[in-house]
C-alpha cells in the first residue's frame, strides 16, 4: 500500500529531528496523536498539530502522559494509526499503558526523544538512559520493537517505519532517539507519496459472529477489527484466551503471554535492521546507536588512522537485540567498544551474546553531552591491545571522567 | 446493573452495535457479551481516557465508560473530560471506599484497606462534574432501575459529557455475584429520597443525612468536537478538513466498519 499523496509533504528541508518525525507520522497516515508538551519532544508535536487539520487528523494536548498513551491505545482500537510524543519523565508516566498496549496487542507508536535524567534531569539537553527502559519499563512479560534513528532524515523514515513495523507485528513501536537528534537541524528529503510503502492494518474481513479477537495468523499476529463494527468484542488487560475473555492459569500464560514475546522473537530476522561497515577483517567493533553511532563514526577513523582495523555495527534496531550476529562476531574479533550516553545498558546485551569469547569495553558518558571521538578512538586501542580475556565489562575512563575525578574522590576508586 | 443499562439504550433508541463501553478495574463481567456491545477493560481509572481516543478515532460511536477508580485514580480524566465537553456517557459505580453513610460503615470492598472503617470526606461527583462543565448530572441506586434506565437514555442522547453515579455495593471479586450484600443494596434505597432538579451543592453524602438521588442537572454546550471544528474552521478557513460525523466527515480511524 503507497501512501496517501495528501499525507506527504514532498520536498527537500532544512528542519530539527523532532519536525521530521512530525512530517514522517503524517506521511505515514498517523490521523490521531495524543500529547502532553515536555522537552525535548515538543517540536514534533507542535508539527504534527500545525498541519494535521489540513488533512482531516487531529493533535489533542491531554490532561497528562497517562490520558495520551490511553487515548491512542482507544484510537488504535478504533481504527486510527495513533502515536504519542514524549519524553524523560513523560515516559516513565506511560509505562503501565505501554504494557497495556503490548498485552491486548495495539499498533501504536511512541517518539521518546531521550533526554538526561533521572527524574526531571537535564530537560534541554540530550540522554540515552531509557533504553533499558524501553524493554522493560512495564510490569510483565512482554516484547516490543524498539528503534534508534540518528539523523533528522532517519527519525523522518525511521516514524514511517515505526509505523509500518507497528501495523505488521501488532505492537507498541518505540522510537528511541535523543535531545541530539531531536533537535539536529539537517537536510530532509521527503520523498514522492508513490515512494513510500505503508503496512496497512492486519484487518479481519470475515462474518462478525465468526471473528476471534486473539487468534493468530501463522506469523503468530492475530487479526484486528474496528470497535463499533458489530464484533461483540471483549478486550481485556487481563489474561485472556484467544476470545479475549479473562482467564488465570498457567497454561493460559504460557500460551498466550508466550506468544506476545514469539511474535516478536520468531520474527527478529525480519525485524532487526543493522548497518554494518568494515566487519570481515576487523579486530575491534564498534557497537552503537542514535547520537553516539555519529560521534563514533569520527572515533573509528581516527583509530584507522592509526593502523587497527575496526568495524561499525550500527544498531538500527535496538530490541529485538541481534544476539546471533554478535554471538556470531564474538568468535571473530578481540574486542567490541560500546559508546552509549549512559552509564551501561545496552553495553550488557553485548556482553551476554559474547559468551566469554571476546571483551566488551564500554564508553560511558553522562546526560547532558556526547563522547569526545577521541575516547572513542582510545578504548578503540585499549580493545586492540588487550590480549587477555577480562571477564568482566571494561569500562574505559574518559577524559571527562579524569577531569572531574581528578583529586581521586570517584567511591569505586 | 448491566441489565438496566441495556434497557437504557433500549429506550435511548441506540443500537448496541453502535456503544462501546471502556471500564476500568472496576469490573469485567463477561456477560457484556450477549448484549452486542464492544467492550474493553482497560487499566485503572482511565475508561475516560481511553473512551476519548475511541470518540474522537470515530465520532459516530457511542462511548460509555464504565468507572470505578473514577474518582481516584481516574479523577483528573473525569475533570477534563467535563472541561472539553468529550461525549462521553460516563457511568461512576459509587461503593464508597470513602465513606460511611447513614452513620453505618459500608467499606466492605477493602475491608484490609480500612479495618478500622473509614472517617474520610467523599467527593460530590455530581457536584464536581457540574462545575467542570459535565452537562447532564445524575446519580441513583442500583435498585431505582427505571429511573436509572431513564437518566441512561437522556444522557445517551445528550451531546457532551453526563455523568451518571451509582450507589452500589460490589461483589466479592474471588467468590460470586451472590456475594453482593444484598442488604446493602436494600439500605442504600431505603435511605434515599428523590430530588429531581436539586442544585448538585447540596447533594453530598453525609452521615447524617438521607442520600439525595435524582436527575441534578440538564444543560446545552458545545462539545469538543464542535467546538474544534469551530475554531479551527475559523482559523483556517478553507484549509481545514471538519472532523467528524455532523459535517460528514470521518474521524481518525476512517469510515466505520
Amino acid at each position: 500500500m503507497k501512501a496517501d499523496q495528501r499525507d506527504v509533504l514532498t520536498g527537500v528541508y532544512y528542519i530539527d529531528g523532532d519536525v521530521a518525525s512530525g512530517y514522517g507520522a503524517l506521511a505515514a497516515g498517523c490521523k490521531f496523536i495524543a500529547g502532553y508538551p515536555i522537552t525535548p519532544s515538543t517540536e514534533a508535536a507542535e508539527a504534527f498539530a500545525r498541519i494535521a487539520p489540513k488533512g482531516g487528523a487531529m493533535f489533542i494536548q491531554m490532561e497528562d502522559e497517562l490520558a495520551s498513551i490511553s487515548a491512542i491505545v482507544g484510537a488504535a482500537w478504533a481504527g486510527a494509526k495513533t502515536m504519542t510524543i514524549t519524553s524523560g519523565p513523560g515516559y516513565s508516566l506511560m509505562m503501565e499503558t505501554i504494557g497495556y498496549g503490548a498485552m491486548l496487542e495495539t499498533p501504536f507508536v511512541l517518539l521518546n526523544i531521550q533526554r538526561g535524567g533521572p527524574s526531571t534531569g537535564v530537560p534541554t539537553k540530550t540522554g540515552q538512559a531509557d533504553m533499558m527502559q524501553a524493554r522493560w519499563g512495564s510490569h510483565g512479560d512482554y516484547e516490543l520493537i524498539a528503534i534508534a534513528p540518528d539523523s533528522p532524515q532517519e527519525l523522518f523514515d525511521h516514524t514511517i517505519k515505526a509505523f509500518n513495523l507497528a501495523e505488521k507485528y501488532r505492537c507498541p513501536v518505540m522510537i528511541m532517539a535523543d535531545e541530539c537528534v531531536g533537535h539536529m537541524t539537517e537536510k530532509v528529503v521527503i520523498p514522492r507519496a508513490e515512494e513510500i510503502e505503508l503496512e496497512p492494518r492486519r484487518w479481519y474481513t470475515g462474518p462478525p459472529d465468526e471473528y476471534i479477537p486473539f487468534k493468530p495468523d501463522e506469523d503468530l499476529v492475530p487479526k484486528m477489527v474496528k470497535a463499533g463494527s458489530g464484533h461483540k468484542l471483549f478486550i481485556s488487560g487481563r489474561l485472556h484466551d484467544e476470545r479475549g475473555y479473562p482467564v488465570d492459569n498457567e497454561h493460559f500464560e504460557l500460551k498466550y503471554v508466550r506468544r506476545l514475546i514469539d511474535k516478536i522473537m520468531c520474527n527478529k530476522d525480519k525485524i532487526i535492521e543493522l548497518k554494518e561497515e568494515q566487519l570481515d577483517d576487523a579486530d575491534v567493533v564498534v557497537v552503537s546507536y542514535g547520537i553516539s553511532s555519529r560521534v563514533a563514526v569520527r572515533g573509528i577513523e581516527m583509530a584507522r588512522e592509526k593502523g587497527i582495523k575496526v568495524g561499525n555495527l550500527r544498531l538500527i534496531t535496538v530490541w529485538p537485540f541481534p544476539d546471533e550476529r554478535i554471538t556470531e562476531l564474538a568468535k571473530k574479533v578481540k574486542a567490541f567498544v560500546v559508546p552509549e550516553i549512559n552509564y551501561g545498558q545496552v553495553v550488557f546485551d553485548v556482553a551476554r551474546c559474547c559468551h566469554g569469547n571476546a571483551n566488551v569495553v564500554l564508553v560511558p558518558h553522562g546526560g547532558a553531552g556526547v563522547h569526545m571521538p577521541d575516547d572513542i578512538c582510545d578504548a578503540i586501542l585499549l580493545g586492540a591491545k588487550e590480549e587477555r580475556k577480562i571477564e568482566k565489562v571494561i569500562e574505559f575512563k574518559t577524559q571527562l571522567e579524569k577531569l572531574v575525578f581528578k583529586g581521586g574522590s570517584k567511591l569505586k576508586e | 446493573m448491566i441489565t438496566t443499562f441495556a434497557k437504557g439504550l433500549e429506550k435511548a433508541g441506540v443500537k448496541p452495535n453502535q456503544v462501546c463501553v471502556p471500564s476500568d478495574i472496576l469490573f469485567e463481567p463477561a456477560i457484556v457479551k450477549h448484549f452486542g456491545f464492544d467492550y474493553f477493560h482497560t487499566t485503572r481509572g482511565r475508561a475516560i481516557a481511553f473512551g476519548t481516543g475511541l470518540k474522537l478515532a470515530n465520532p459516530a460511536l457511542k462511548v460509555v465508560p464504565f468507572t470505578g477508580d473514577l474518582m481516584t485514580v481516574g479523577g483528573n480524566h473525569f475533570v477534563h473530560g467535563s472541561r472539553r465537553n468529550m461525549e462521553l456517557t460516563v457511568i461512576c459505580i459509587n461503593n464508597f471506599v470513602y465513606r460511611k453513610i447513614a452513620g453505618k460503615a459500608v467499606s466492605i470492598e477493602t475491608p484490609k484497606f480500612s479495618p478500622y472503617s473509614t472517617f474520610e470526606e467523599p467527593f460530590n461527583i455530581p457536584h464536581l462534574g457540574n462545575s467542570c462543565g459535565a452537562i447532564y448530572t445524575a446519580r441513583w441506586t442500583a435498585l431505582h432501575t427505571e429511573e436509572l434506565a431513564d437518566s441512561i437514555a437522556e444522557a445517551l442522547n445528550k451531546k457532551g459529557l453526563s455523568i451518571i453515579e451509582i450507589l452500589a455495593p460490589g461483589p466479592d471479586y474471588y467468590t460470586s455475584i451472590s456475594n453482593v450484600n444484598a442488604d446493602l443494596v436494600r439500605f442504600y434505597y431505603d435511605n434515599s429520597e428523590i430530588r429531581n432538579d436539586e442544585d448538585p451543592r447540596n447533594v453530598g453524602i453525609t452521615p447524617e443525612n438521607k442520600i439525595i438521588v435524582g436527575k441534578f442537572t440538564s444543560k446545552e454546550r458545545s462539545t469538543f468536537i464542535d467546538s474544534y471544528n469551530a475554531q479551527l474552521g475559523n482559523v483556517l478557513g478553507e484549509k481545514f478538513t471538519p472532523y467528524g460525523i455532523e459535517s460528514g466527515k470521518k474521524g481518525a480511524g476512517g469510515k466505520n466498519g
